[in-house]
C-alpha cells in the first residue's frame, strides 16, 4: 500500500481484524434474517431459493467468528483514521446527478429532466470540491469543457441516448 | 497444427473488418487514456469503460473490452514508468527499475522495451490461446453441473490461495460476493430473495454497479483520504526505438518473460501476477551484473513486462473455454459477456465460432496497435500524466455517473454505485481485497445453478460431487492447495513472495 507511517495498534475489538470479523458477522446476520424466509428446499425436494444464500450467510458469520477469534489472540492494528466527511462532496455531486439528469420528484419539490448539460457540471463541480486544494474557479472552466466533451463522446460518438438539454434543444 | 491457422484465419476475417478494427483501435486508445491516469488502473478502466460496450454487438463488444484492457495495461506501464505509480500489483515490478530509468533520462528506452517486449509477449501468447483453444474447449464439454460446480469451487480456492494477504479474509469475500449475487429474483421461481422490499435490488444487483463501486469509486475515496506522493519525471523521456544492441541484449529476457508469463497466466486463480516477479528473479539470477537490478536495468523491465503482457493474455484461456475468470479483470469481462446474453462456457466455441476466434485474433491486431499509437502518443500521455488529482477525479466521477447511467436509464444505479465506492473503502481500511469479491459475485448465479442442476440429476443426493471421479479430483486439487497454503512453513515462504511486492 502507501507509505504512510503503520496506524498505531488498538485493543480488541478495534483493531482492522477485529473490526473485520464484527463487519462479517453484521453483515452474515442480516443476510441471514433477510434469507429466513426462504425455503430450503422446493416442495418437489429440489434446491430451494433459500439454501444456498442461509448455508452462506452462516458461513460468514462463522468465518467472521473465526477472524474475531484471530484477532483476539494477537494484537493488531488499528484502521487510522476515517475521513469520511471529506468524501461527502462525491456523494453530493453525484446524487445531484442522478436526481437531474432525468428528473425526480421527492415528495412536492419537482425536479425537470435537465440532462447531461446541466448534470454533468453538477457532479463535476460537487465531487471536485471533495479536493482540499480545490479551486472554484478552475473547477467551473474544466466543468463546462469536461461537459462538452462528455456530449460530444456519449451523444455523438457512442450514440448513447443519454438526454443532453431537454429543456433546451428537446433531447 | 493445420486447424490452429484455419481458426485464426476465420478470426482475422472477423477481426478485421473496418468496425471491428475501428473498436479495437478506439478501445486500445481510450484504454490507454484512461489507464495512463495515476491511480487508475487496468480493473478500474475497465470497470469505468465498461458501459461504453453496451450498445455494439457482442463480438464488436469484446473486441473493444480486449483493447480496452491491453490499452490499460500498457498505460498503466507507462505510469509505473514515469511517475512510480504502479495501477496494480503487476506493474510493481516495472516501476522498480522503469522509473530509475527514466530518472536516468532513458524513460523512452523503457517505454520503448516494455512496448515491444509486450507485442512479442501478445504474438506468441495468441498462438498458445488458439492451440490450447480446442482441446480444452474439448475436456470442459466432458463436464456435467456437479463437476463444473466442482472445478468453480477449486477455482475460487486457487484464487484464494494466489491473492496476497490474509486466506481468511479471502475465503470471507468470496462467500460475501456470491451471497451478494442470491439477491433480487431467483433465478427459477422468480420469487424475491433478500432484497428488503427496495425496489432497486427487485433485479438483483448489476455487475458493473459493483465494479465500479469497489474499483472505480473506492480507489478515489482512498486517493482522498490519502493523497499519493507523485513524482512525476519531468526531464527529458529521450528516445523510444532502443538501438540494435539494446534490443538484441533484451531479445532473451523478452522471450523468457513471455514463457513464464503464459504458462502462469493459464492457472486458475490470479497466476498471472506471479509471472512479471517471476519473470524478474529469473533475469536477476542470470545477469552477469545483478547489481546493477534496482538501479535502472533495461532487462529487468523487457522481461517482466513481456510477462505480464503474456499472462495477461492466457489468462483469457480459462475464461473463453471453461467460462472461469481467473482475475477481477476476466471477472468483469464474464459481466461484459452476459450482460451481451452469452453464457461463457465450452459452448461458446460452439455457438458463437466468429466471437471466439475473432477474439484472439483481435487481441494480436490490439497488440499491435498498441506499438503503433503508443510510441508516437508518447508526448499527450506525459501531458495527461501531468493533469492535477483535484480535477483528475471529479473527472472520473462524471464519466463513472454517464457510464452507470446508460446501462439502464436508471438514475438509482449511480447512487448505489456510491454507496458501494464506500463499501470498497471499507473493505480496504479493514484489509478485504476488492478482487476476491468481485469473482465470487460474478460466478455466484453460476454456481447456484450448477448446484441445482447437479442435485436434480442425482435425486436430492450430495455425494454425487464426490462419486464422479472427476468431480472428486478437482475438489481433491482445491482441498490440497488450500492445506498447503494454510500450512505455516508453505505459508511463510509465500508470504516471502509478496513481500517485495508492497
Amino acid at each position: 500500500m502507501s507509505d504512510q507511517a503503520s496506524p498505531p495498534s488498538a485493543r480488541f475489538p478495534w483493531s482492522q481484524d477485529g473490526l473485520a470479523g464484527l463487519a462479517l458477522v453484521a453483515f452474515g446476520a442480516v443476510m441471514f434474517w433477510a434469507g429466513l424466509e426462504l425455503p430450503f428446499v422446493t416442495k418437489s425436494g429440489g434446491v430451494g431459493s433459500g439454501l444456498l444464500p442461509r448455508l452462506l450467510a452462516g458461513l460468514v458469520v462463522l468465518l467472521g467468528i473465526a477472524q474475531l477469534v484471530l484477532a483476539h489472540r494477537r494484537p493488531g492494528e488499528g484502521t487510522g483514521s476515517w475521513p469520511l466527511a471529506r468524501f461527502l462532496p462525491v456523494f453530493v455531486g453525484v446524487v445531484a446527478f442522478a436526481l437531474t439528469i432525468r428528473g425526480a420528484a421527492i415528495g412536492p419539490l419537482a425536479i425537470p429532466p435537465l440532462g447531461m448539460a446541466v448534470a454533468a457540471p453538477l457532479a463535476i463541480i460537487g465531487s471536485g470540491l471533495a479536493a482540499k486544494e480545490a479551486r472554484i474557479g478552475e473547477l467551473v472552466v474544466f466543468a463546462v469543457l469536461l461537459t462538452a466533451f462528455c456530449v460530444g463522446v456519449f451523444r455523438y460518438g457512442l450514440g448513447l441516448s443519454i438526454p443532453v438539454a431537454p429543456w433546451l434543444i428537446g433531447f | 497444427m493445420f486447424d490452429v491457422f484455419a481458426n485464426l484465419g476465420l478470426g482475422f476475417t472477423v477481426a478485421l473488418t473496418l468496425k471491428n478494427i475501428g473498436l479495437c483501435f478506439l478501445g486500445c486508445l481510450i484504454g490507454t487514456l484512461v489507464g495512463v491516469l495515476p491511480g487508475v488502473g487496468p480493473v478500474a478502466t475497465i470497470a469505468i469503460l465498461l458501459p461504453v460496450t453496451l450498445s455494439l454487438d457482442p463480438t464488436g463488444a469484446l473486441i473493444m473490452l480486449a483493447g480496452i484492457y491491453y490499452g490499460a495495461q500498457y498505460g498503466g506501464s507507462t505510469t509505473a514508468i514515469l511517475v512510480n505509480i504502479p495501477g496494480e500489483a503487476t506493474a510493481v515490478v516495472t516501476a522498480l527499475d522503469g522509473h530509475q530509468m527514466a530518472r536516468n533520462g532513458q524513460g523512452g528506452l523503457a517505454l520503448g522495451l516494455a512496448a515491444i517486449g509486450s507485442f512479442i509477449a501478445g504474438t506468441v501468447a495468441t498462438i498458445v490461446i488458439a492451440a490450447v483453444g480446442v482441446p480444452m474447449t474439448r475436456f470442459g464439454l466432458l463436464f456435467g453441473p456437479a463437476e463444473y460446480f466442482s472445478l468453480m469451487i477449486m477455482g475460487l480456492v486457487l484464487a484464494v490461495v494466489l491473492a496476497h494477504g490474509s486466506i481468511l479474509k479471502a475465503v470471507s469475500m468470496i462467500a460475501v460476493g456470491v451471497l451478494l449475487s442470491c439477491i433480487g429474483a431467483d433465478m427459477e421461481t422468480g420469487r424475491e430473495r433478500m432484497t428488503f422490499d427496495l425496489p432497486m435490488l427487485h433485479d438483483g444487483i448489476e455487475f458493473v454497479v459493483i465494479a465500479m463501486g469497489v474499483f472505480g469509486f473506492a480507489e478515489i475515496f482512498k486517493n482522498l483520504a490519502d493523497p499519493e506522493k507523485r513524482d512525476v519525471v519531468r526531464g527529458a523521456i529521450g528516445r523510444l526505438w532502443p538501438a540494435w544492441r539494446e534490443l538484441k541484449e533484451n531479445l532473451a529476457p523478452m522471450l523468457r518473460g513471455t514463457a513464464l508469463g503464459s504458462i502462469l497466466g493459464v492457472l486458475p486463480g490470479n497466476g498471472a501476477i506471479l509471472g512479471p516477479f517471476a519473470s524478474y528473479a529469473v533475469e536477476k539470477r542470470l545477469s552477469k551484473t545483478p547489481e546493477r537490478f534496482g538501479k535502472g536495468m533495461p532487462a529487468a523491465v523487457a522481461g517482466p513486462e513481456s510477462a505480464n503482457n503474456a499472462g495477461a493474455q492466457t489468462s483469457f484461456i480459462p475464461l473463453l473455454t471453461l467460462g472461469l475468470p481467473p482475475n477481477a479483470v476476466m471477472a468483469l469481462m464474464v459481466g461484459a459477456m452476459m450482460i451481451q446474453g452469452i453464457v461463457p462456457g465450452p459452448q461458446v466455441i460452439e455457438r458463437n465460432p466468429e466471437l471466439f476466434w475473432g477474439l484472439i485474433a483481435s487481441m494480436w491486431i490490439g497488440n499491435l496497435m498498441l506499438v503503433i499509437i503508443n510510441l508516437p502518443l508518447i508526448g499527450l500521455w506525459v501531458k495527461l500524466l501531468q493533469i492535477p488529482y483535484r480535477l483528475l477525479f471529479p473527472g472520473i466521477v462524471v464519466f463513472c455517473c454517464i457510464g452507470l447511467f446508460s446501462i439502464s436509464n436508471d438514475p438509482a444505479q449511480v447512487i448505489m454505485a456510491a454507496v458501494f465506492g464506500l463499501v470498497g473503502y471499507t473493505l480496504f481500511k479493514l484489509g478485504f481485497e476488492a478482487a476476491p469479491l468481485a469473482l465470487g459475485f460474478v460466478l455466484g448465479d453460476l454456481l447456484e445453478q450448477k448446484l441445482r442442476q447437479a442435485l436434480i440429476i442425482s435425486n436430492g443426493d450430495p455425494s454425487t460431487f464426490v462419486r464422479s471421479p472427476l468431480s472428486a479430483a478437482l475438489l481433491l486439487v482445491g482441498l490440497v492447495a488450500l492445506v498447503m497454503a494454510v500450512l505455516p512453513a508453505i505459508r511463510r515462504s509465500r508470504d516471502e513472495v509478496f513481500v517485495e511486492n508492497t
